[in-house]
């Protein structure tokens, strides 16, 4: 049997997206769930089944009646649905239509300056000293440091965030006892609990003294011709400290690996920096770094000759869709910036669309533009063994090497 | 060549207006507007069709009058 022995099982119609070779390297896995079981159990439990085919990832997005993304598809300590990821069509729209003006590409585009400035500056932390680990000293600081401002928080709050999105999303990295997964979930309930108590202060200050900020800006949004409710914001500003953080310096991780481990790609980058746009869609795609999303059932659907069920956990393979042959042509698994059709799903789709999408993409274009020009011929050593932790695919530390280059003129 | 916008599939992906910004704008929700009202110029023709190609909703369709 193939190695894929290990994680795809087509007999039992199983498969085991956790296995530890998964998240490194999970191209070989994904080709045997399209090809072998497109519709699988996740480790064989009941009522449980993952779908990785192109076309069938984009249907469940696109249609919530059947596949649900409310409250019931993640349970992460919070109290009510996170918003507005948790609340379906109809009522979803009503929340989007408060917070996408906010996020929308023409919105950061006045930004642009700031951030490369600070692009440049954590930069600056490393640049003479021709090494790095480019995951604590970039890809880590940046979303987060560009949260706090949009939020108008204090730069002194970042290891505060870090460890709330971390206690949230992978409490066994700052745990270890979290591996039992009583304990995770005691873990996440507190810091769910203290994520409430912070954002809570901070809504009152924001109504009590409004600024420009997203908070400001949200608590003149009207729900159903009604003001905005603290609680709603509330659960909008969870979702923006879980989605805002993780995903970008994950996406940086896996975009950097590959270019750090492929000089000819990133040359190719160096060499013409207007090619940086269409090589973010293109490493947003064969690298998906949030490889799966969750789903719960919602009516009878039947799909491949396999029923499900109402009330059926659908993890939908999201990483499998975007290396798909059948959209993507035989070259599916390779990085190409010139691929002229790429649809791509890395931000989803449907109405659930990442409403961050453009501001990960104005940070990961800024992230690449200043660091192809002031580094370009950073690289990840010989020898270094990269761990990618499962689900949302960062890279606990990433070694680069450089030749030394001078901070930027003061 | 014409465009079609079909709105109710718009999830406001960006990827039109960031691919053929002559053809293609973002409303204030940064949802799909067509900029080129009838016929779109010849010069902009193959940059139009690879925006339509590239929407993940499939919400645009190129439509050849000819």
């Amino acid at each position: 049997m193939s190695t894929t022995a290990r994680y795809v099982h087509p007999e039992r119609r199983s498969a085991n997206p956790y296995a530890d070779e998964v998240a490194a390297d999970p191209i070989p896995f994904y080709d045997a769930l399209r090809d072998h079981t497109p519709v699988a159990s996740m480790l064989d439990l009941p009522n449980t089944h993952v779908i990785s085919r192109y076309e069938d990832v984009k249907f469940a997005l696109q249609h919530p009646e059947i596949f649900s993304s409310d409250l019931a598809a993640v349970d992460i300590g919070q109290d009510r649905p996170l918003l507005p990821l948790q609340v379906d069509p109809p009522h979803h729209v009503k929340y989007r239509r408060v917070m996408d003006p906010h996020m929308s590409a023409r919105h950061f585009v006045p930004l642009e300056d700031e951030v490369r400035g600070l692009v440049g500056e954590l930069i600056d932390g490393f640049a003479e000293r021709g090494t790095c680990d480019v995951h604590a000293e970039l890809t880590v600081p940046l979303p987060c440091t560009v949260f706090l401002q949009l939020c108008d928080l204090p730069g002194d709050a970042l290891d505060q965030m870090l460890e709330w999105k971390d206690g949230i999303i992978r409490p066994q990295l700052r745990h270890p006892e979290a591996h039992d997964p009583a304990v995770a979930a005691q873990i996440r309930r507190r810091t769910a609990l203290a994520i409430y108590e912070f954002f809570g202060e901070v809504i009152a200050e924001r109504r009590a003294r409004p600024g420009d900020d997203l908070f400001s800006r949200f608590a003149n949004g009207e729900i159903d011709g009604e003001r905005m409710t603290d609680e709603q914001m509330l659960d909008m500003g969870f979702l923006f400290l879980l989605g805002g953080l993780d995903t970008v310096t994950s996406t940086l991780d896996c975009s950097l690996a590959f270019l750090g481990r492929n000089p000819e790609r990133r040359d190719e980058l160096v060499a013409d920096p207007s090619r940086i746009p269409a090589a973010v869609e293109e490493l947003l795609r064969v690298h998906t770094p949030v490889m799966q999303v969750l789903r719960v059932v919602r009516q009878h659907h039947e799909m491949h000759g396999v029923r499900l069920e109402p009330g059926d956990t659908v993890m939908v393979m999201i990483g499998a869709a975007d290396t798909d042959p059948d959209e993507f042509g035989d070259t599916a698994g390779d990085v190409d910036f010139d691929r002229p059709v790429n649809r791509h799903l890395a931000f989803g789709g449907g109405p659930h669309r990442c409403l961050g999408s453009h501001l990960a993409r104005f940070e990961l274009r800024i992230a690449l533009e200043e660091l192809h020009r002031r580094l370009p011929d950073y690289h990840v050593p010989e020898g270094a063994e990269l761990r990618y932790s499962p689900g949302i695919r960062e890279i606990a530390e990433l070694p680069l090497e450089f030749t030394p280059r001078p901070r930027r003129s003061p | 060549m014409r465009i079609v916008l079909d709105a109710e599939r718009c999830t406001g992906h960006g990827r039109c207006y960031a691919l053929a910004p002559e053809v293609f704008d973002a409303d204030d929700d940064g949802h799909c507007v067509v900029r080129v009202s009838g016929e779109v110029p010849a010069e902009l023709t193959d940059k139009a069709r690879t925006a339509v190609s590239n929407c993940p909703e499939l919400a645009l369709t190129v439509v050849d009058d000819a």
